[in-house]
């Protein structure tokens, strides 16, 4: 057993605030406490929990990947009380951090297998962490193809990475809107259409997919079509947290805990869940 | 053999007044017609008639918390700027709880299995369960609303306790039940207690024996699931429930709780209360998306929890003590060994194809 | 009770046109009774009514909103129903009311503090003047009325005021004058310090569970109450008896001139605290100035949710 305090948050520092979209920021933060930070490690699919002190905690993935450690980096999209006022908050600006939380993607079983990255809207941060960390070991995968869709190009977060993204030849990516839009050059379609044009092979292939529970749903539909079992196939889950560490109560689907046994389910693990999303 | 001693019913406030010089003890008081775990008080009765309304659970999980504390203060070298200073606020103390019931004491097991996993333990629930002795009153008689029994424990079972009082002709023979119980007992006030051990054998075996046949509920687990999906059968069940959470505030086993700031000026604390899965708040999430939106979904998961996945996670050990009082404070008189039998019985009706 | 099989034939010929119909049957010892939720004709025969009747089941309407629902009402409870028709929170035709003549029902704190232990209740025997319990094998004999409810001590209206169907026959009896507030004069005599002290006392062992918001009939913002909601943010979560006693606070607030004294509130707490107080301070309050009484006439507007330019007992022009 350890004494770590499971709920006293590191104090850290914003370096960076960065506007993605007009409802979601990112923030590059890092430990005040240096010996902390140089200590800090994580693993890809790893959350945290940001504190605006006196207004409360929110869950966010780490999006930036374990093998870039200058700083920890977190996209908040604003829906409630935690995240409006995390919107409020600028560079130099301190802010509490527990982290890191949950499970992580399997990427030791991926190894050597083709990947196929689905992520639509804010679900593109969690597999962001996984991508970039897959291309600092880039040897040890396959092909990989992302597909990454959103309403319209203003709600498309990373933009200043993108056209990197694009130009790579060890990366096939794909973005997608919902709607046609002036000036916008690649598809036009929802994610699971999209994908289905795409059809990247299943053969040796892991599919990891994030998004809002109606893109999850058809996209799970479609890699299904496309010959994907549900062990090849890898997503996220998300549910009200408190804790964080398993022991509030709050955020299971029947024995499993979210924050602790998740987020990151695959297909055939979600099969055996009650069905309580 | 383990310490035994022997206490006259007339010197328990003298005993209490003895051990409160060291440590906070709590005792059960009658309030309003209610009975509940105050601090003792030298002035008032204690009452060990009947089992409490309410738990002691607080004793070691307290209502309300303080987790962390807060601080703004402007940062002299760039008055645009806060600083926050953050701090921990951990319990101290050591306390004495008199006259819990074996069914409240053994709830204390169940938070243990999830406070203090080997993984990841709670500081502020292990210093109070650390610092928290327990001299649990053995039942000498049965309610209505009872079931101990059905889920592997006894109206004498001490476990989670430290001394085993067990009412005998006149006053208690005190059972040492762990290390810590036998420091317990050294109080003056104390006499022999061997030539009382029979006596006391006999008064747990006559309650034992009034209990009625227990049902096997070893199957509840996997039944629990099967109707998981089954959304007639939970609202069926929950058609009366108000959806209020008393049952799991008076439960010695339910461990929820909520994590909540609050500011006054420059300071702050960072709270945890108690919470419960039948409040619709519990899972309701920022998009407003809420997976047990109703009464139904909600009774199923406190129905599921304790009998189904905490045995599943807990090498099968049923997170329900039996002591009743989810049925017997019930406003709507929803009582949760109806549930449960109702599931393990539960045949789908097969459909002739 | 006379009129029960006559109340069970008329629901079992209602019942083909109706989703449920929510009445009492027997619970987990026979001192209690449990709301029953009749949807097959086999749940009949289970219907049971008498002093144990105790729930007010008007709470349940609102939650069954867009169902047809058969309801068995008390006097008392018909009340209920006719404040959530004044407030259109349920609709006159979706509801079958079931009404009887009710003698009073049971307060089952006064029968726990007459018998002193009320845990292994082996059988209990009502009739019209006596209450005999048998608990761990001694038999104890009661006056009905030492343990009826304060409420029904007061009641002016025994005969569900509204109904489709009434079986028995109405009792008739003369209807006393409303209730006079007496234990209330008495507790308004105390000094300020005196009653906040009370309060603060009794309010200390308060859980929070809320169930004497959940089982208020007319408590209906359910999941959106004020007691949780962070914006605004009205109270904390510590463990605070101030903010215990301002939830109550609210509670009477909200409910001033709509309450109809059902008790609910009070007998749905754990812990016994009489929080009833409150509210029949309020609609003290509001007989007074606006000669109002809820749940009397579905055609009536409580008088806090109407405005008009110039109060008849509010004569804040002329300090
Ligand atoms: C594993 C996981 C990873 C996530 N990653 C991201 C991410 O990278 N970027 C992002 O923008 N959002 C992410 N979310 C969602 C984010 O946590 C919620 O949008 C956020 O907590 C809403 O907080 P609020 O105070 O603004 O909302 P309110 O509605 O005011 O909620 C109040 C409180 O309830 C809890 N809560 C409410 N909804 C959720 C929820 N959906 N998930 C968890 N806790 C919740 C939080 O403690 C929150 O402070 C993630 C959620 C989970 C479970
Ligand atoms: S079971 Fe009873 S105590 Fe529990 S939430 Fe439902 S009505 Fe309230
Ligand atoms: S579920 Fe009910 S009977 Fe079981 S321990 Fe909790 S309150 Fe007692
Ligand atoms: S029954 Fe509900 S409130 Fe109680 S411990 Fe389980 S999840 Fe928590
Ligand atoms: S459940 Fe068992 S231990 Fe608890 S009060 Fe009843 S008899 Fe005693
Ligand atoms: S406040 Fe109490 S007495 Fe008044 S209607 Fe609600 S439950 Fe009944
Ligand atoms: S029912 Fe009683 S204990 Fe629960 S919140 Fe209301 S007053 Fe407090
Ligand atoms: S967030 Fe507390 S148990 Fe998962």
């Amino acid at each position: 057993m350890n004494n770590k305090n499971l709920y006293l948050p590191e104090m850290a520092t914003i370096q960076e605030v960065i506007e993605e979209t007009h409802n979601i920021i990112t923030f590059r933060v890092t430990l005040n406490n240096q010996e902390a930070m140089k200590n800090f490690s994580f693993q890809p699919g790893n959350v945290g929990q940001l504190s605006a002190f006196g207004i409360g905690e929110s869950t966010f993935v780490i999006n930036s990947p374990p093998s870039r450690m200058e700083y920890l980096q977190f996209s908040v999209m604003r829906s409630g009380e935690v995240t409006s006022n995390l919107h409020t908050l600028k560079a130099g600006d301190q802010i509490g951090v527990r982290a890191p939380l949950g499970n992580h993607f399997p990427y030791e079983d991926m190894k050597g297998k083709d990947i196929v990255f689905v992520g639509g809207g804010i679900g593109m941060a969690p597999l962001r962490t996984l991508l970039l960390f897959m291309l600092d070991n880039r040897s040890d995968y396959g092909k990989i193809t992302l597909l990454y869709g959103a309403r319209s190009p203003l709600d498309m977060a990373f933009n200043y990475e993108l056209q990197d993204w694009l130009d790579r030849d060890d990366l096939d990516t794909y973005l997608t809107i919902d709607a046609e839009f002036e000036g916008w050059k690649h598809n036009v379609g929802l994610i699971p259409n999209v994908l289905l044009d795409i059809a990247p092979s299943a053969e040796n292939s892991v599919a990891i997919t994030c998004g809002p529970p109606i893109m999850i749903k058809f996209t799970l539909q479609a890699l299904e079509k496309l010959g994907f079992k549900d062990e090849q196939i890898v997503t996220t889950l998300e549910k009200r947290m408190k804790c964080g560490v398993g022991i509030c109560g709050r955020c299971n689907i029947g024995s499993s805990y979210v924050c602790k046994d998740g987020p990151v389910y695959t297909g055939a693990q979600l099969k055996e869940l009650p069905n309580e999303l | 053999m383990a310490l035994v001693k022997y206490l006259k019913s007339t010197d328990l406030k003298s005993w209490l007044a003895e051990l409160a010089q060291e440590n906070r003890v709590f005792a059960p008081r009658y309030e309003g017609e209610a009975v509940i775990f105050a601090p003792f008080d030298p002035e008032q009765e204690i009452f060990i008639k009947y089992a409490a309304t309410a738990p002691p659970k607080k004793t070691v999980f307290p209502q309300s918390e303080r987790l962390v504390d807060f601080m703004y203060s402007k940062d002299p070298e760039d008055l645009s700027r806060i600083k926050i200073e953050a701090q921990e606020v951990l319990p101290q103390g050591t306390a004495v709880v008199f006259g819990g019931r074996p069914c409240d004491v053994r709830g204390f097991t169940m938070f243990d299995r999830v406070y203090m996993a080997e993984e990841a333990t709670d500081i502020y629930y292990k210093a109070r369960r650390d610092n928290t002795s327990f001299i649990t009153l053995a039942c000498d008689a049965t309610e209505n609303t009872c079931f101990c029994h059905w889920v592997n424990s006894s109206p004498s079972d001490p476990t989670g306790s430290d001394v085993l009082a067990i009412p005998v002709e006149g006053g208690f023979l005190l059972k040492a039940v762990s290390d810590r119980g036998e420091t317990l007992l050294t109080s003056q006030l104390l006499s022999a207690g061997e030539n009382r051990v029979e006596e006391g054998e006999r008064v747990c075996k006559e309650v034992a024996d009034s209990l009625s046949q227990a049902p096997d509920l070893a199957n509840s687990p996997k039944k629990l699931l099967e109707v998981f999906d089954n959304i007639e059968f939970w609202q069926d069940v929950s058609a009366k429930c108000l959806s209020c959470g008393t049952c799991t505030y008076l439960c010695p086993t339910c461990y929820c709780f909520n994590i909540t700031d609050e500011t006054q000026g420059m300071k702050g604390s960072r709270i945890r209360s108690w919470d419960n899965c039948m409040s619709a708040l519990f899972t309701m999430e920022a998009s407003g998306h809420n997976p047990r939106p109703t009464k139904a979904h909600r009774l199923k998961n406190r129905v599921g929890h304790k009998f189904s996945y905490y045995p599943d996670l807990h090498d099968g050990v049923i997170s329900c003590c039996g002591c009743g009082r989810c049925i017997k404070s019930c406003p709507a008189g929803v009582d949760i060994r109806e549930i449960v039998l109702k599931a393990i019985a539960f045949e789908p009706t097969v459909v002739e194809g | 009770m006379k009129f029960q099989k006559e109340l069970k034939d008329s629901i079992r010929k209602a019942l083909p046109e109706l989703d449920v119909v929510i009445g009492w049957c027997g619970s987990f010892d026979p001192l209690h009774a449990t709301p029953h939720f009749i949807r097959r004709e086999e749940d009949i025969e289970k219907l049971e009514i008498g002093p144990l009747s105790v729930h007010n089941l008007a709470t349940y309407l609102p939650g069954l909103r867009g169902k047809k629902v058969g309801i068995v009402v008390k006097g008392c409870d018909s009340r209920s129903v006719i404040e959530l028709l004044q407030e259109k929170l349920i609709a006159r035709d979706d509801i079958t009311i079931f009404g009887f003549p009710c003698t009073g029902v049971v307060d089952q704190a006064k029968i726990k503090k007459a018998l002193g232990y009320v845990g292994n209740v082996e059988s209990c025997d009502m009739s019209d003047k006596s209450v005999v319990i048998v608990a761990a094998g001694k038999a104890h004999s009661l006056e009905l009325s030492d343990v009826l409810a304060d409420k029904c001590h007061s009641c002016r209206y025994p005969d569900a005021i509204i109904s489709d169907i009434f079986v028995g026959d109405k009792s008739g009896e003369a209807v006393p004058a409303p209730a006079d507030y007496e234990a209330l004069a008495t507790f308004e005599n105390l000094s300020l310090p005196d009653r906040f002290g009370f309060w603060l006392k009794e309010l200390d062992r308060c859980i929070r569970c809320y169930a004497c918001r959940s089982a208020c009939p007319l408590c209906v913002c359910r999941d959106h109450c004020a007691a949780e909601s962070r914006e605004p943010h009205w109270l904390s979560q510590e463990n605070n008896v101030r903010d215990k006693l301002m939830f109550q606070v609210i509670h009477a607030y909200h409910l001033a001139g709509r309450c109809t004294e059902c008790g609910e509130c009070q007998r749905a707490c754990p812990v016994d605290i009489p929080v009833l107080m409150l509210k029949q301070k309020m609609n003290k309050e509001i007989r007074d100035i606006f000669k109002y009484e809820a749940g009397v006439d579905p055609e009536e507007t409580p008088p806090l949710l109407s405005f008009k330019m110039e109060e008849e007992n509010i004569t804040e022009k002329d300090w």
